[in-house]
């Protein structure tokens, strides 16, 4: 698997396994791009444009691999403040994909806690980014949603079929991804 | 036996009166259906969008599934539920959706309702919130029982789904 990233501020990227049965063999599990800014002509995007191979194996397609993305940036006091965190799995069909992640923010619990984090420049952050790839014990959480990051994948797979698993028919190439229709616009996290 | 693995996220939901959302949900399936591993039940966390109509949960699904037959494919249901800033629950949608049944990557679009009360109820709705619920949340995904029931249409919910089969070709289902 290989890919590249595009948009907003700096991410930190990790691809979480949600269970110890995948194992990456080649290949970084987590990495962190460069500083980007929008460019002063052209539209709101912030390109990192970043590479991703990462090769996995595995002798059962359950804890499939997931790419856990946290965009940071500098609040006004130039502290790195949470952005965003959003997460996806990723594709399991062999060929080209563009995942558009909804990112979003946890919010403070209590008025007080929002009223000091104003104050103070705090936001509310996850101790572990990896929670937005579990499914559990997240009734608890409020978020607010804000901007995409868009990632692209070229996915291969070997020996699937000789284990007897269909994953459906491979993608043709140059056809549109069913994902990619909802970034109707991408607004990456603005100040 | 034949497996199914069902692997996606529910992404979010939009259309609804108010879009501060959050979401339950479960997987029903039937008998001859085995659960290997995954959580087959669970809530999303509540979204606040900053802008937009679409409230996004990136809510994680995992699952791996053993049969013996066809009969009781496993089915999604789904309660989407309004918390305000106060933490208020109401209740703003019932839906399911069939696991689609061929495998690859699916884009969903599950359609929900609600039961709507009688004319007072409802204007009482209107002034307080709240408002009627299923007693068997069973009834979302079963047909049994619906014919007095009144509903409203309210917003739908976005799912992306990918479904892999292991040894269905080799008891000769065709999908």
């Amino acid at each position: 698997k290989d890919g590249k990233l595009y948009l907003c501020y700096f991410p930190v990227l990790s691809l979480f396994i949600s269970s110890c049965l995948f194992f990456p063999f080649q290949g970084l599990e987590e990495g962190i791009t460069q500083i980007t800014c929008k460019s002063s002509q052209s539209s709101h995007k912030l390109i990192w444009n970043f590479p991703l191979e990462t090769t996995f194996k595995s002798t059962n397609p359950s804890g499939w691999p997931q790419l856990v993305v946290s965009v940071y940036g500098p609040d006004v006091f130039g502290n790195d403040v949470v952005r965003g965190y959003g997460a996806t799995h990723v594709p399991f069909a062999p060929g080209q994909h563009t995942r558009v992640i909804p990112m979003f923010v946890p919010e403070p619990t209590w008025r007080l806690q929002k009223f000091t984090g104003w104050l103070l420049g705090r936001r509310p952050e996850y101790t572990d980014p990896k929670v937005v790839a579990q499914g559990e014990g997240r009734e608890v959480t409020r978020v607010r949603s804000q901007g995409f990051v868009t990632v692209s994948f070229h996915i291969m797979t070997k020996d699937l079929k000789k284990m007897g698993y269909d994953t459906g028919p491979s993608m043709p190439l140059n056809a549109p991804s069913a994902t990619s229709s909802w970034s109707t616009e991408e607004q990456p996290c603005n100040h | 036996m034949a497996e199914v693995h069902i692997i996606g996220q529910i992404v979010g939901a939009s259309g609804f009166p108010n879009n501060s959302l959050f979401c339950k949900w479960g997987v029903h399936a039937g008998g001859a259906w085995r659960l290997l591993s995954g959580l087959k039940n669970g809530q999303t966390q509540v979204d606040i969008p900053q802008t937009g109509d679409m409230a996004y949960w990136s809510h994680p699904i995992d699952l791996h599934y053993a049969t013996k037959g066809l009969q009781g494919w496993p089915k999604l249901h789904l309660q989407v539920w309004h918390q305000d800033s106060f933490g208020r629950c109401q209740l703003y949608g019932y839906g399911y959706c069939h696991i689609p049944s061929s495998p690859g990557h699916h884009r969903i679009s599950c359609v929900t309702w609600r039961p709507l009360g009688s004319w007072q109820e409802q204007l009482a709705q209107i002034f307080v919130g709240g408002g009627p619920q299923l007693r068997s949340p069973d009834l979302i995904h079963s047909g049994a029982d619906r014919y007095r029931l009144h509903t409203e249409a309210m917003g739908t919910v976005e799912l992306e789904l990918g479904v892999i089969l292991r040894h269905f070709d080799s008891y000769g289902v065709e999908s």
